[in-house]
């Protein structure tokens, strides 16, 4: 399989972008072009355009997957704080655990990398073209529900995908150059310099989740 | 985790404000990355040029993608904890006992 990076070009931001944040986003693209454990990347591509187009108020293009996953996604995407279990079980008992897990994944990184654009008042990137390929199967066995709406292992959020091990991979290697590396985490006085202090970056990701009405 | 680090940079938060940012915050640029915040979660690409100037202007350019980067990451963050479920850990919710009542967050973490 031939991966080529996208290169992003934040048009209309008003400042130059960090390296690291490019890159991330550049594999983040070459992710979603690439067959997943449960869909092909058509269809991973296909999910990401579904959503942007609901919540850009249009008629999205049908596509060949269930339609409890699609609700799932656009209503994940565009308007978080609806989605409870009913409507994840639902979605899960008509396509499985895992493609659920991919979906909820592929909606949830799309929202970063547009987030971002969106704050950077720069243009939303197109999606990449999605490459040929089988889904992988690479699905974690012996999880379970933990009191959870899909089984992930015992942990906080970064494990939340962990039933698709390369996919909680991609999940947790955003965190760095978005937010904070591991070990950055662990000090309360963490100043990027040049740039915002952990105080001015809880700021932006209390009010987010706030606005967000989610606890996290 | 926000009153943590405020007290490491000794800064005299009024953690209020994350519920109405028309009040001062107390930490430097802090009401200015509320109000991207507000003005990237509607859309409005006025308001986020208006609020870019302002963070620009207060803590520099680099200030700017952090501020964005950890928006867009706490839209993935918020989304993975909805559509996945995982729970809040008990002692958690009791140790942001003060933060929770202070900002009538209660609702948040019982769907």
């Amino acid at each position: 399989m031939c991966i080529v990076h996208h290169v992003f070009e934040f048009k209309g931001s008003p400042v130059p972008i960090r390296a690291d944040l490019k890159g991330a986003y550049a594999r983040l693209w070459s992710h979603f072009a690439e067959p997943g454990p449960t869909l092909t990347g058509t269809q991973r591509v296909e999910i990401a355009a579904y959503v942007r187009m609901a919540r850009s108020g249009g008629t999205p293009q049908p596509t060949d997957l269930h339609s409890s996953l699609l609700t799932l996604a656009a209503t994940l995407f565009v308007d978080p704080s609806r989605v409870d279990r009913s409507m994840v079980r639902q979605a899960a008992d008509a396509a499985g655990d895992p493609m659920v897990v991919e979906v909820i994944s592929i909606v949830s990184m799309l929202s970063a990398v547009d987030g971002a654009h969106t704050a950077l008042g720069a243009d939303l990137e197109p999606l990449p073209s999605p490459l040929a390929g089988e889904p992988t199967s690479e699905i974690a066995k012996g999880l379970r529900q933990r009191r959870t709406h899909v089984p992930m292992p015992v942990g906080a959020i970064p494990v939340a995908l962990d039933l698709l091990p390369r996919i909680g991979q991609v999940f947790q290697n955003c965190f760095g150059p978005q937010y904070m590396t591991g070990p950055e985490m662990a000090f309360a006085d963490f100043n990027r310099t040049p740039g915002l202090n952990r105080a001015q970056i809880e700021i932006v990701s209390s009010r987010t989740s706030l606005l967000n009405k989610c606890f996290y | 985790m926000l009153r943590v680090s405020a007290l490491a940079f000794r800064y005299d938060l009024n953690i209020a404000a994350i519920g109405d940012p028309s009040l001062p915050i107390g930490i430097p640029g802090g009401n200015a990355l509320l109000a991207l915040v507000d003005a990237a979660m509607a859309s409005s690409r006025d308001d986020v040029a208006d609020t870019q100037t302002a963070i620009i202007d207060t803590l520099g350019p680099e200030s700017l993608v952090d501020a964005a980067s950890v928006f867009g990451n706490f839209e993935m963050m918020n989304r993975v904890a909805e559509g996945t479920g995982i729970s809040i850990p008990a002692h958690a919710i009791e140790r942001a006992k003060d933060t929770i009542d202070e900002l009538g967050i209660d609702s948040f973490h019982k769907s």
